[in-house]
């Protein structure tokens, strides 16, 4: 069966003649490597090219110097994307524009397609629920004629037959009985077609009275079919409700532990967040030359020396005695319960002991930063603290009374004005209900569209702060103390919300700010840095709201005046959030330090002709805080007061306040930078106006906060110890280790180590020499082939010219010699 | 309604009176009427519009060009009388128009100006006597009138200086100012507001040509006209000797130095004069230091001027109070370029090095950034400041050995100390300065920092870029506050009764 096709196949494929091919050595063979170029044909290829220069190039260069050109324009020709067919339809569409252009006679323009009467669009609807399937099926029966009729009728076959047979029946005869008989037909099938529609229409609204009925009885038999005592105990077993695994409810004070390891966590993010850049070198850890790439990580168990204890046990094996204990324990649990709640109550100890060294450590923290506030608030400030104290009993009874007065639910607000009317005529502590319901009716879990709600609440609420202000700062900020907490939680539940909406407020303060920058903005903008402060972790190295908030205080500080006392107060209250914003980061704004130099400086009485240098933005020549009466007597809060940031007059008892502060604010600053390096040279200018300002006219307390400060600047100086910049000695650099490096799977080839990027360069850069090189060697076929051309066109005229020149000369010779025959026949003639 | 038709109304009727005054000459009376109206004062800039088209026409028309033959006195028909009382109109109301130019209100003189140059190029273009060859010239009496009125003493004529700058695109304009201002320079010494007139349009006056050349008096071909570039060189020159003698008030030195660095000193023939009034400029101390520090930079550079004491003087120009001055790039900019020698002792450019990083502990942020680059730059360009950053032998010292109060760099004993400056510095709240200064840290980088990038940086772009730095991780606070106290660390609420 195979042999016949052979010879087919074979005259396709040309045999080769053994001296065309040329047959490329290769230096080393590799067994079953499969090389591509081992044989070429140079005859054939070398035809291929000049074939294809004949095509193109020479084309070209026939061409050159010609100015007409012939262009095929027929669509898609020059399109090399196009099929075949594509170009077929594209020129199709084109005819069918070109025959279909809009012509304003052409009244029917847009045509409706139609089938069978209905237009294309309602039989797209599939409206009728009888298919078509059913006619199409019928048509073939009873539409068109049966094949005998047309065996009979149709193309000249009954002509033939009838003339033998009948032959009463002319042609026209037959064409109408034709004629008739396929009408009848139609007719028929249209009266059967509607019957059915009929009856199809009459079962269906039966069928649809009796649907209760059946359904109903069918059920009740299957019921009585089912009732059975073993198939009912048999389910009951079956979907018996089974208990779920669930975790066990914890105890109070595995939360509180939780509770502590969460914050611990926090606390350790919030340190590495400080640190800034400082965490990425530590990253750095040692590997061993062993290392094997594998991101193996050893359980860092605490390692233990061997050592023996008195009765001879060594103390690894204790700790697996304990452990083992430990497991066997948690074994018991699950069989005795009394056990359990035993050890519970255990563990619950033990980590009440962990919880409370937990806030040891925190309050260590704490201790470091307010060392000296512990000391003051034991000096002076005792009965001041109980203060707050009674305070805030009070505002827990106000809350409650606003509780109960209060109703329970609030919807959340739909425009500002809805939430300005609702937080409208109410005193801040009901202010803070309202919210706190708000928040709860409205909690996220509870609706979807909550959240949103929440959103737009946040920034209502900033709008509602904002416009506190304007009114009056004690106001707004008993307000805000009581709103804080709300926009804490807002800000907890939503930080992408929270963090856009005070960016753009602050965007638009600094926008506000920069339009007049030497005029200190409003007092809103203290509420929100301080609202930030809340909100934000201000200790971290860069934070997206809170280092542009660094940046506007800075500015402020530095470019606004200083005219009059609430331009004064602005500025330390500017000072003392930067003291907040920094005393966990222990951060230096030179602002904030320049400004507090300032400060004492306008305290600084200018008698003499000598200038007192200060730094900008201060006047050298200002005495506005200089306090000339006698106050040694005075004996009022040394606080700043709300009010100070309101009024334009500096009086006595300002100066002193204002002093006090600065002096604790420098106190504080100085603490906190006592780890610079540089820290002398920070407070050297206030050192030296602290040296020139005198204190008789201030009260006691006053005095000796000036004493303390001053001494803690100068006894600075005595204990310096600067070590010199030395930068870290450079690690020598490590010798290369050659590891054994091991392929799973060897393909025979050897790749380069080199990284992603640079193999890639090296790949391409091979590419590119590679197309150079053959680029260049095209061209220089092309110029041979070129050349070819041009030297055979001049072959071709020049042995047109040669054959010219010997005609001509033939018929010249020839001439002579007629000429030549008649001299002599003349001659003879004589 | 009535008072504001008014002005619509004289104007219209002011415009018909011209137009038949124009249409026949018997209608003289309107023309006294125009003038007459001009000099009482009301309705000046419609006024100077009506008198611009009528003199423009009469300019246009030759109605005033009377015909003089050499040797021959003038006919004295009727035709010519009239011309010459027409001129002497002309005359006077050009110097009425000329006089608007010290009005009160700035539009009246910007109108004035406009009029009194348009009617001065018509009459460039047909000029009312016979100038021989010349086919349209500039009117020199007509427009000394007007830099007159321009370098008035009276009133500070920035806006119509401004305005004249519009004129000056015209070379034959730019060119006969020149030719006439030595003419016009006091002599002796000069009010302020003279000065300053005086400086401002010195400060717009160019002194070479137009490259495409415009002229206002005659056509654009310039073929009569020759821009002499060595005659505007020495009109300045003779200017400027006048000017430097005149007694300068801060405002107006500023302004002369700022005219001297961009305008003159390199046209100036013996620039070495100047060397004096730059050193006592040079001790008046802020803005104006700092502009003759520029000039003797560009004398030292270009005049091969020795002054031996320029960096102790730089060096005294640090002071704390430049950061908050608007030449503060200018500052740094020039010091780089002083500094940029690398033959200069170590102990100098260490003084330099030492007094920034102090400057640097109270400067605003985008200073700091500037200063931690210009030192890195400072020790990259000499090697042997590396012992500011790396000390030789280690070890610790009680005090820093740099002396900040001594005035001679030389003497401050400042490469002995180390940068400790810097170094508090990464202690700083902005991010962006606390990973500029350090540079320390690490080995230097073997190309200087690019100072022209970060130079004329402010709080605001700081600002800006801070706000757009985004990141996805948002950092919260983790302790509920108490009220509106933090839970801990509240520092508000310390310092004030709340």
């Amino acid at each position: 069966m195979k042999k016949p096709r052979k010879p087919l196949a074979v005259p396709a494929k040309k045999t080769l003649n053994p001296f065309e091919v040329h047959i490329n050595k290769q230096k080393m063979t590799v067994l079953g490597r499969k090389t591509k170029n081992d044989r070429g044909l140079p005859g054939v290829s070398r035809a291929k090219a000049l074939k294809k220069r004949k095509d193109t190039l020479l084309q070209e260069y026939k061409l050159q110097h010609k100015s007409n050109r012939f262009t095929d324009k027929r669509i898609g020709e020059r399109n090399l994307n196009m099929t075949d067919e594509d170009k077929v339809v594209a020129r199709y569409t084109a005819i069918r524009k070109k025959a279909h252009k809009k012509s304003i006679f052409n009244l029917a323009d847009d045509e409706v397609l139609t089938h069978k009467g209905q237009t294309l669009a309602e039989i797209e609807k599939f409206d009728d629920p009888r298919s078509d399937d059913e006619d199409s099926l019928e048509e073939g029966k009873s539409g068109n004629l049966d094949a005998n009729f047309v065996e009979d009728a149709h193309f000249g076959g009954g002509i033939l037959r009838n003339t033998g047979k009948e032959g009463a029946k002319t042609h026209r005869e037959l064409i109408d009985e034709l004629i008739a008989e396929s009408k009848k037909r139609k007719a028929e099938k249209q009266k059967v077609k509607e019957a059915t529609l009929e009856l199809t229409e009459k079962l269906d609204t039966e069928w649809k009275d009796l649907l209760p009925l059946v359904s109903k009885t069918q059920k009740k038999e299957e019921e009585k079919m089912t009732v059975d005592d073993y198939d009912k105990v048999m389910r009951e077993l079956k979907f018996e409700a089974r208990g779920t695994v669930s975790d066990r409810l914890k105890t109070e004070d595995e939360i509180a532990r939780e509770e502590n390891q969460k914050l611990e966590e926090l606390e350790q993010e919030r340190q590495e967040r400080m640190k800034g850049f400082e965490e990425t070198e530590k990253k750095n850890t040692h590997r061993s030359a062993d290392d094997l790439d594998d991101d193996l990580v050893y359980e860092s168990d605490p390692e233990y020396m061997l050592s023996y204890n008195t009765e001879g046990e060594a103390n690894l094996e204790i700790d697996a005695q304990i452990n083992g204990k430990n497991v066997g324990e948690s074994h018991d649990d699950d069989e005795e319960e009394p056990e359990n709640e035993e050890e519970a109550e255990g563990a619950g100890a033990e980590e009440d002991d962990t919880a409370s060294e937990e806030d040891d450590d925190l309050s260590d923290l704490k201790d470091d930063t307010s060392e000296e506030s512990d000391v003051e608030e034991t000096q002076e400030t005792q009965p001041q603290t109980i203060e707050p104290d009674g305070d805030s009993l009070k505002k827990q009874e106000m809350m409650e009374k606003a509780r109960q007065e209060l109703p329970y639910t609030f919807n959340l607000p739909d425009s500002y004005e809805s939430l300005q009317s609702l937080l409208e005529n109410q005193t801040p502590s009901h202010q803070g209900v309202i919210i706190e319901r708000m928040i709860k009716c409205n909690h996220p879990s509870l609706a979807e569209k909550n959240k949103q709600g929440l959103k737009v609440l946040f920034a209502y609420l900033l709008q509602h702060l904002n416009d506190c202000a304007e009114d009056s700062m004690e106001k707004c900020y008993t307000t805000f103390s009581v709103l804080a907490p709300h926009l804490f939680d807002l800000t907890q539940l939503d930080k992408e919300n929270a963090y856009h909406s005070i960016k753009e407020v602050i965007k638009e303060k600094h926008e506000e700010f920069r339009k007049s920058k030497k005029k200190y903005p409003g007092l809103e903008i203290l509420i929100f840095l301080k609202l930030v402060s809340l909100l934000f972790p201000t200790s971290d190295f860069r934070h997206q709201v809170v280092t542009p908030c660094f940046v506007f205080i800075e500015q402020m500080l530095y470019k606004c005046r200083i005219k009059s006392r609430k331009d004064i107060a602005y500025g330390l209250f500017l000072v003392t959030l930067v003291l907040e914003y920094t005393t966990l980061s222990k951060r230096y704004l030179p602002a904030a330090i320049n400004y507090l130099g300032g400060i004492l400086h306008m305290a600084v009485p200018k008698i003499g002709v000598k200038l007192i240098k200060v730094n900008p933005p201060f006047q050298p020549t200002t005495n506005s805080l200089v306090l000339f009466n006698d106050c040694t007597s005075e004996d009022s809060s040394l606080k700043m007061r709300l009010s100070d940031l309101a009024e334009e007059k500096i009086d006595d008892l300002f100066k002193i306040r204002a002093l006090n502060t600065t002096l604790k604010l420098i106190e504080e600053f100085d603490n906190n930078f006592s780890a610079l390096p540089s820290n002398l040279e920070i407070f050297k200018d206030i050192l030296a106006y602290m040296e020139l300002l005198p204190t008789r006219n201030y009260p006691q307390k006053v005095c000796t906060q000036f004493e303390r400060t001053s001494q803690q600047l100068k006894s600075r100086r005595s204990d310096k110890n600067l070590d010199y910049v030395v930068m870290p000695a450079k690690r020598p650099k490590a010798l290369r280790l050659y590891e054994p490096k091991i392929e799973e799977v060897f393909d025979g080839k050897r790749r380069k180590v080199q990284s992603k990027e640079k193999a890639e360069r090296d790949k391409l850069l091979h590419k590119l020499k590679k197309e150079t090189k053959g680029a260049l060697r095209e061209i220089r076929r092309d110029k041979s082939f070129l050349g070819r051309v041009k030297i055979q066109r001049r072959m071709q005229s020049d042995n047109e010219r040669r054959e010219k020149v010997k005609r001509i000369y033939s018929e010249a010779a020839m001439q002579q010699s007629e000429l030549n025959s008649l001299e002599r026949k003349n001659k003879r003639k004589k | 309604m009535s008072h504001q038709e008014k002005p619509v109304k004289i104007s219209k009727q002011l415009r018909l009176k011209a137009q038949e005054f124009l249409s026949s000459r018997k209608n003289t009376e309107n023309l006294l009427d125009i003038v007459r109206h001009f000099e009482s004062g009301a309705d000046l800039s419609s006024c100077l519009l009506t008198l611009e088209l009528i003199f423009t026409n009469l300019l246009k028309d030759r109605s005033m060009y009377i015909e003089v033959v050499p040797l021959k006195p003038v006919e004295k028909t009727e035709i010519n009388q009239y011309k010459e009382w027409l001129r002497n109109v002309y005359e006077g109301c050009f110097a009425r128009i000329s006089e608007c130019l010290e009005s009160d209100s700035h539009k009246i003189q910007i109108q004035g100006l406009s009029t009194a140059m348009n009617i001065l190029s018509h009459e460039g273009k047909c000029p009312l006597e016979a100038k021989g060859s010349l086919e349209s010239y500039v009117p020199l009496n007509r427009l000394k009138l007007v830099l007159m009125k321009l370098l008035s003493n009276k009133h500070n004529n920035s806006q119509l200086i401004n305005k004249y700058t519009e004129y000056l695109l015209y070379n034959d304009i730019l060119f006969f100012t020149w030719k006439l201002l030595p003419s016009l320079t006091a002599k002796t010494n000069p009010n302020e507001l003279y000065i300053v007139n005086y400086l401002l349009l010195l400060e717009k006056l160019q002194l070479k040509q137009h490259p495409e050349p415009q002229f206002l008096c005659g056509s654009n071909n310039g073929e009569f006209f020759t821009f002499d570039e060595a005659a505007t060189t020495r009109a300045l020159n003779k200017i400027w000797h006048c000017v430097m003698l005149w007694e300068h008030t801060p405002q107006t030195h500023k302004q002369l130095l700022i005219v001297l660095l961009e305008r003159v000193l390199p046209h100036l023939e013996k620039p070495l004069l100047l060397t004096d009034f730059l050193m006592d400029s040079l001790d008046i101390g802020g803005p104006v230091s700092l502009l003759a520090l520029q000039g003797i930079f560009t004398m030292i550079q270009v005049h091969n001027l020795n002054y031996p004491n320029i960096f102790a003087k730089l060096y005294s120009m640090f002071e704390p109070e430049i950061f908050h001055t608007k030449y503060k790039a200018r500052l740094f900019y020039l010091s780089d370029l002083f500094l940029s020698s690398t033959h200069l002792p170590e102990n100098l450019v260490a003084a330099f090095a030492k007094r920034l990083a102090r400057l640097a502990l109270i400067a605003p942020s985008e200073d700091v950034v500037i200063i931690c680059m210009f030192i890195g730059n400072l020790i990259l360009r000499h090697p042997g400041l590396k012992c500011l950053l790396n000390h030789p032998t280690g070890g610790s010292a009680s005090t820093d050995p740099y002396i900040m109060e001594e005035r001679d760099p030389l003497k401050s004993n400042a490469i002995n100390s180390s940068l400790w400056e810097i170094q508090t510095l990464q202690q700083h709240v902005l991010p962006n300065v606390a990973t500029a200064a350090r540079f320390i840290n690490s080995p230097l980088p073997s190309v200087e920092w690019d100072l022209s990038r970060v130079l004329d940086d402010t709080g605001d772009d700081i600002f800006d870029k801070e706000l757009k730095k985004h990141s996805k991780l948002i950092a919260l606070a983790f302790d509920k506050p108490n009220g509106g106290a933090l839970s801990k660390n509240e520092k508000v609420l310390q310092y004030w009764n709340i």
